[in-house]
C-alpha cells in the first residue's frame, strides 16, 4: 500500500508539472492572438496555416507575416525564457542560502545590470550596448560580491549575503546619481523605461544574444539540482554528507548569475518573479529540488508570458513589465497564500 | 589496522587553544562515549575527525588513511554524522531528508537513482518510522527528528556514525528509544558509534549491553581519562572531575548480569572554589 502511494504521488507531481510545462507553450501560441495591430482570428490562422503548408497560397499582406513572426513570436519566446531563468535561479538562490525570502537577484544581479544598462545608455545611447553592460556589469556585482563573502571564514553564506546587499546598494547608489546626471529629455526617459522592465523592443536578436547564458545557467542548475537540496542542510550537514561545499557553491553561484545576467540584459529590471514563482512550486509540488527547479523554470515562464500579454493589452501603451508583476503577482500570491495556508515551506 | 586513529591531535580556534595533543582510536563495531562538560571542545573533536575543522598539529587516520588526503566525498563514506542540533528550512518530506544521506555516493551532476531511494527506505525502516515516510520532517517532534537524522546517517553506509550529543532535547523514554535503536545497529551491521554526550550513563547502557565500550572525559583540552566505563567512571573520578559527590549503583536484571548506573548526589565544595 505504500509504494502504491508513492507512485500515486510520484504520478500527480508528474501531471502537474505536465500541466505546467503545457502551459508555457500554450501560453507562446496564445500571444500570437494577442497584441494592439487589428488582426482577425482567421487573419492569423491564415498565417500560420500558411507557415506550416508552404504549398498555401498567401492570401494576407505581409505586414500579418511581420507581426506574427518578427513580432509577437519572438516576444512571447523572449518572455518565456526572461520568466523561466528568473524563477529558477530564484528556487536555485533560495535553496542555497536557506531563505525563502531570497529572489535572483541576492547577489547583487539586478542592481549591477542596471547600472551598467544605465551607464550603457548615457554614453551610447539606447542600442545594443545596453546588454553588453548590463551584462558585463551583472557578472562583475556577482563577483564582487563573493569576494567581499570570503573576507570573513567562519560563516560564508551568511557573508555572502551580506557582500550582496553590500554591493547591491553600490550600484542602486551609482543608479541614483547616473539618473540625476543624465540629460532628463533624451536619456532619463529610456533609463526608467529601461529600469521597470519591458519586452516591447523583443526581437530575434535579442533571443540570440541571451540564449547562450541563459541555456548555460538553466541547464546547469537542472543538472545540479539535487545538490541544492542538499547544500540546504546548511555547510556542516553538507560537508558530512560529502558535498566538496565551496566548489558547489561556486559552480552553482556561476549559473544562477548567468541565466538572470542574461535575462535582465534583455528584459529590463523585472523584480518578483524570481522570489515567487518558486514559492508557488514549493506549494504545488513540495520542497525537492528535483522538481522544483524545472517546475520553477516553467511557472516563470508561464508567468512572464500572460504578464507580458497585459502589458501589451492593458491599456493604450504598454505598461512596464516590473509594475505588472508586482500588480499581479501580488494579489495571485495571497490568494495562493490562503488557499494552501503556506503549506510548502 | 583501526578503523579510526586520532594521534596526537591539537586544534586552535585563533590563537584560542581548544584540543591538545589527543590519541585515541576505535575499531569495528565499538563503542566510544566522548564526555564533557558543556564547552569542553567536544563537537570540537568531533568536526576535526570529519575533516570540517583542519586540524593545527597530529593526525587522524580512517581506515589506514590520512584525512588530510581525503575529500568530503571519500570521508562520508566512511563516517556519517547526526548533529545535535538540525536547523530545519524547508519542509522535506522525510524520505527526501533521507535521500541526502546518498550524496557521497552520487556524482555531483547526477541525482539519486532507484537503488539510492531502496536504500534510504531500508535505513528508514530499520529506524521504525517507514509511517513517515511522506510526511514533512518539519512537522515531527524531537525524538521523530532525531529517527530522521539517524536514518540519514544511515543511508550514507557509513563504517563510523558520529552522534553529536544524540538525546539532548528528549524524554526519557526517546532517549531510549534513540539508545536502542544506536545499539542494534552497532549489533547488526557491525558499525562503530562515536557519540558526545552529558549523560554519563550513555558510557554504561552500552557497556551494560555488551558491547565494547570506551568512554573519555574531555576537559581542559586533553582527555583525563580514558578506558572501559567501569574502570574509570568511578565515585572518585566523578568527585575529582565533576565536583560531584555521586553513587554507582549495581543491579541484576533478568537477561544480563551486573548492570551499573551511576546517580548524582550533590555539588561538592572544593577548597577556595564556591561553586556557586
Amino acid at each position: 500500500m505504500r509504494k502504491g502511494h508513492t507512485v500515486s504521488d510520484f504520478k500527480r507531481k508528474s501531471f502537474i508539472l505536465f500541466l505546467i510545462i503545457s502551459m508555457t507553450f500554450i501560453g507562446i501560441f496564445g500571444s500570437l492572438f494577442i497584441g494592439r495591430y487589428p488582426l482577425t482570428w482567421s487573419d492569423i490562422i491564415k498565417v500560420l496555416s500558411t507557415a506550416i503548408n508552404p504549398l498555401q497560397k498567401k492570401t494576407y499582406p505581409d505586414i500579418y507575416n511581420t507581426i506574427i513572426w518578427k513580432i509577437r513570436l519572438p516576444r512571447a519566446i523572449l518572455g518565456a525564457m526572461v520568466g523561466g531563468s528568473l524563477a529558477i535561479s530564484g528556487a536555485a538562490f533560495q535553496g542555497l542560502f536557506r531563505n525563502p525570502l531570497v529572489s535572483s537577484g541576492i547577489l547583487g544581479v539586478s542592481s549591477g545590470a542596471s547600472f551598467g544598462a544605465v551607464l550603457a545608455i548615457i554614453l551610447y545611447g539606447q542600442n545594443y550596448m545596453v546588454y553588453f553592460f548590463a551584462f558585463g556589469f551583472a557578472l562583475l556585482a556577482v563577483i564582487m560580491s563573493f569576494f567581499i563573502g570570503q573576507i570573513y571564514h567562519s560563516t560564508p553564506t551568511v557573508t555572502l549575503v551580506l557582500g550582496g546587499v553590500i554591493v547591491s546598494s553600490i550600484f542602486s547608489a551609482l543608479v541614483s546619481f547616473a539618473k540625476f546626471v543624465a540629460d532628463p529629455f533624451e536619456k532619463l526617459p529610456s533609463i526608467t523605461f529601461w529600469l521597470m522592465g519591458s519586452l516591447a523592443t523583443a526581437q530575434y536578436k535579442d533571443i540570440i544574444f541571451s540564449i547562450i547564458p541563459i541555456s548555460v545557467g538553466v541547464i546547469g542548475l537542472v543538472a545540479l539540482r539535487w545538490q541544492i537540496n542538499i547544500l540546504s542542510m546548511g555547510d556542516k550537514e553538507a560537508q558530512a554528507l560529502g558535498i566538496d561545499n565551496l566548489l558547489t557553491k561556486i559552480i552553482m553561484v556561476i549559473f544562477a548569475s548567468l541565466a538572470t545576467a542574461g535575462a535582465i540584459s534583455v528584459c529590463g529590471n523585472v523584480g518578483w518573479v524570481g522570489l515567487v514563482m518558486p514559492h508557488i512550486g514549493r506549494m504545488l509540488l513540495g520542497n525537492d529540488n528535483r522538481i522544483l527547479i524545472p517546475a520553477s523554470f516553467f511557472l516563470g515562464s508561464f508567468f512572464m508570458i500572460v504578464v507580458d500579454n497585459l502589458s501589451r493589452s492593458l491599456i493604450g501603451s504598454e505598461i512596464p513589465l516590473g509594475i505588472l508583476t508586482a500588480l499581479i503577482g501580488g494579489p495571485f500570491f495571497v490568494y495562493l497564500l490562503k488557499k494552501t495556508k503556506g503549506k510548502g515551506w | 589496522m583501526n578503523l579510526l586513529e586520532v594521534k596526537g591531535v591539537s586544534f586552535a580556534y585563533a590563537q584560542n587553544s581548544v584540543l591538545e595533543n589527543i590519541t585515541f582510536h576505535m575499531g569495528a563495531g565499538e563503542v566510544f562515549c566522548l564526555i564533557g562538560p558543556n564547552g569542553s571542545g567536544k563537537t570540537t573533536l568531533l568536526d576535526c575527525i570529519m575533516g570540517i575543522l583542519p586540524l593545527k598539529q597530529g593526525n587522524i587516520f580512517l581506515n589506514g588513511n590520512n584525512i588530510i588526503g581525503l575529500k568530503a566525498k571519500q570521508i562520508a563514506q566512511i563516517v556519517s554524522y547526526v548533529p545535535q542540533i538540525h536547523k530545519k528550512t524547508f519542509p522535506y518530506t522525510v524520505e527526501e531528508i533521507v535521500l541526502m544521506g546518498r550524496a557521497s555516493h552520487i556524482g555531483m551532476f547526477n541525482s539519486p537513482n532507484n537503488n539510492d531511494i531502496l536504500i534510504a527506505q531500508e535505513a528508514i525502516e530499520s529506524v521504525g518510522i517507514t509511517h513517515l515516510l511522506k510526511r514533512p520532517y518539519t512537522e515531527l517532534s524531537g525524538g521523530e527528528g532525531q529517527l530522521v537524522m539517524i536514518a540519514r546517517a544511515l543511508a550514507q553506509k557509513p563504517k563510523i556514525m558520529i552522534l553529536d550529543e544524540p538525546t539532548t532535547y528528549l524524554d526519557f523514554q526517546n532517549s531510549l528509544i534513540i539508545l536502542d535503536i544506536i545499539r542494534k545497529l552497532i549489533k547488526k551491521k557491525n558499525l562503530s558509534v562515536m557519540l558526545a554526550t552529558h549523560y554519563l550513563n550513555h558510557a554504561f547502557y552500552f557497556e551494560n549491553n555488551g558491547l565494547s565500550t570506551l568512554t573519555a572525559i574531555l576537559n581542559q583540552k586533553n582527555f583525563v581519562v580514558l578506558g572501559r566505563p567501569s574502570e574509570i567512571l568511578t565515585r572518585q573520578n566523578i568527585d575529582k572531575f565533576f565536583n560531584i559527590e555521586s553513587r554507582i549503583i549495581e543491579y541484576n536484571s533478568d537477561e544480563k548480569k551486573k548492570q551499573k548506573y551511576i546517580i548524582p548526589i550533590r555539588l561538592l565544595k572544593k577548597e577556595g572554589k564556591d561553586v556557586v
